[in-house]
């Protein structure tokens, strides 16, 4: 018995294609990993530098907020030149 | 097959998946990995738990020495924790990446969990009666005195009494021991409308013509991912389990001391930063429960032609810009009321809601231009 709801999305029933003859191997007729290494390994790489100047930009300017926010609660914690001059 | 293997089949063997998807949909089954994980080591931590004011603390560091591996399941539960929200906020992150809100029963669901998970770790927190235990129970509980007309006396019926007591870590035990499982019924309702469409994919677009079944690629996909996520906690575990913690717990709970940094764990910084921010007590509460169910409106904004921010520069750097802020709010959250903390803790709660409010007009700019 199958439940009713469990029919709209399953092999079998999930889209329509016309036009179109797909080829492929038998998982038994080829290599699990071909390619893995040889193109895996330049492909992470290419990753990284198409996402660089998206991450590293924020990344950058929150570690100068951050920064500059120490370095100015440090400088507020000491005593500056004329604070207590009222007080002479 | 009975009806409920047929269900088990039809979700984790036979399940239409795409070919496509990466390891931000990993996620998902690891934090059901991890609510597993919480939920056995908590179930065998309340074995030898006594919820009350004058035994919890020393019951908990007693069980280390006299029960075999309590020590480890007790490590394992409170660095699980940690985990817990490192993979809720990335699976969050992934969901507003790549548009997957659009699932709206199944981001609606998503939030309540996250809700119900955040007062199920407030809840477990309080449980050794530490300093910060203590405190952070009278902080958090005393923020809904701010409720016009009724706050003073819901917190003293949340109490159970006229101040965080024993009536209170008696109820947070049960109501800590409870939440879990209904989490898990939750877990189970986001699947179910998860699995009305199928997973989402990274392109943006339909991959019903393009789908394996789940078993085995995405079984084994999930087992190397859960090898990743349960190899550093058990490595937090052994080698250092009190990195994340906070040294003022290890001092019995004390009404008549107050610590002088009173801080949340690091997975509520971010809301505690956005509490400090602004001036007003009422305002702080609104703002930490908007900064939270401000999720809500991601269904809600202006949809893009193409789901997600893969192919939106500038939606990409807006998000990781608030990757960026919420990062600086964690951080601002620990640090002490003092300047310049204060003005940087308003700018960027203020920097935090503008994301929501702008990522949708910002990105449908680019569609009208292109």
């Amino acid at each position: 018995m199958r439940p009713s709801f469990l029919l709209r999305k399953e092999f079998g029933n999930l889209a329509v294609i016309r036009g179109t003859v797909k080829y492929h191997l038998s998982p038994l007729e080829q290599r699990a990993f071909a390619g893995a290494i040889s193109q895996g390994v330049p492909n992470i790489f290419w990753r990284f530098r198409q996402s660089f100047f998206y991450v590293v930009p924020p990344m950058l300017l929150s570690y100068l907020v951050y920064y500059t926010a120490e370095m100015e609660h440090d400088r507020l914690q000491r005593k500056q030149p004329g604070q207590f001059d009222h007080e002479k | 097959f009975s009806p409920l293997m047929s269900v088990v089949r039809h979700s984790v063997v036979t399940l239409p998946t795409p070919v496509n998807i990466s390891t931000w949909w990993n996620f998902g089954s690891l934090l059901g990995v991890c609510l597993a994980i919480q939920i056995f080591s908590g179930l065998v931590l309340s074995l030898h738990f006594t919820a009350h004011t004058d035994l919890s603390f020393y019951v908990v560091i007693q069980s280390f020495g006299d029960v075999y591996y309590n020590w480890w399941f007790r490590a394992l539960h409170a660095n699980g924790a940690s985990f817990f929200f490192i993979g809720l906020y990335l699976h969050i992150a992934r969901g507003m990446y790549y548009g997957s809100y659009v699932f709206k029963e199944v981001w609606s669901v998503g939030v309540v969990i996250l809700l119900l998970v955040m007062a199920s770790a407030f809840l477990g927190y309080v449980l050794p009666w530490g300093q910060m235990s203590f405190w952070g129970a009278t902080v958090i509980t005393s923020l809904f005195s701010a409720l016009p007309v009724i706050g003073s006396d819901v917190v003293i019926w949340l109490w159970g009494g006229f101040s965080v007591d024993n009536a209170t870590l008696t109820r947070f035990f049960g109501l800590h021991f409870l939440l879990p499982f209904t989490v898990a019924g939750l877990a189970g309702l986001h699947l179910f409308f998860l699995h009305d469409q199928g997973s989402s994919n990274p392109l943006g677009v339909s991959s019903d013509f393009n789908k394996v079944v789940f078993h085995h690629y995405y079984v084994l996909k999930d087992l190397v991912g859960a090898c990743f996520f349960v190899g550093p906690l058990l490595a937090l575990v052994y080698f250092n389990p009190w990195l994340l913690g906070d040294p003022e717990n290890f001092i019995e709970g004390n009404p008549l001391v107050t610590p002088h940094h009173i801080q949340p764990e690091w997975y509520f910084l971010f809301a505690y930063a956005i509490l400090r921010a602004v001036p007003n007590k009422l305002g702080g509460v609104v703002a930490l429960g908007v900064a939270v169910l401000i999720l809500l409106y991601m269904p809600f904004s202006p949809r893009t032609s193409i789901k997600g921010l893969s192919f939106y520069p500038w939606g990409k750097v807006m998000f990781f810009s608030l990757i960026g802020v919420f990062i600086l709010l964690t951080w601002a959250g620990a640090k002490p009321v003092e300047e310049p903390y204060v003005v940087v803790s308003q700018v960027l709660s203020f920097l935090y809601f503008s994301y929501f409010l702008l990522i949708g007009p910002l990105t449908r700019i680019q569609d009208k231009l292109l």
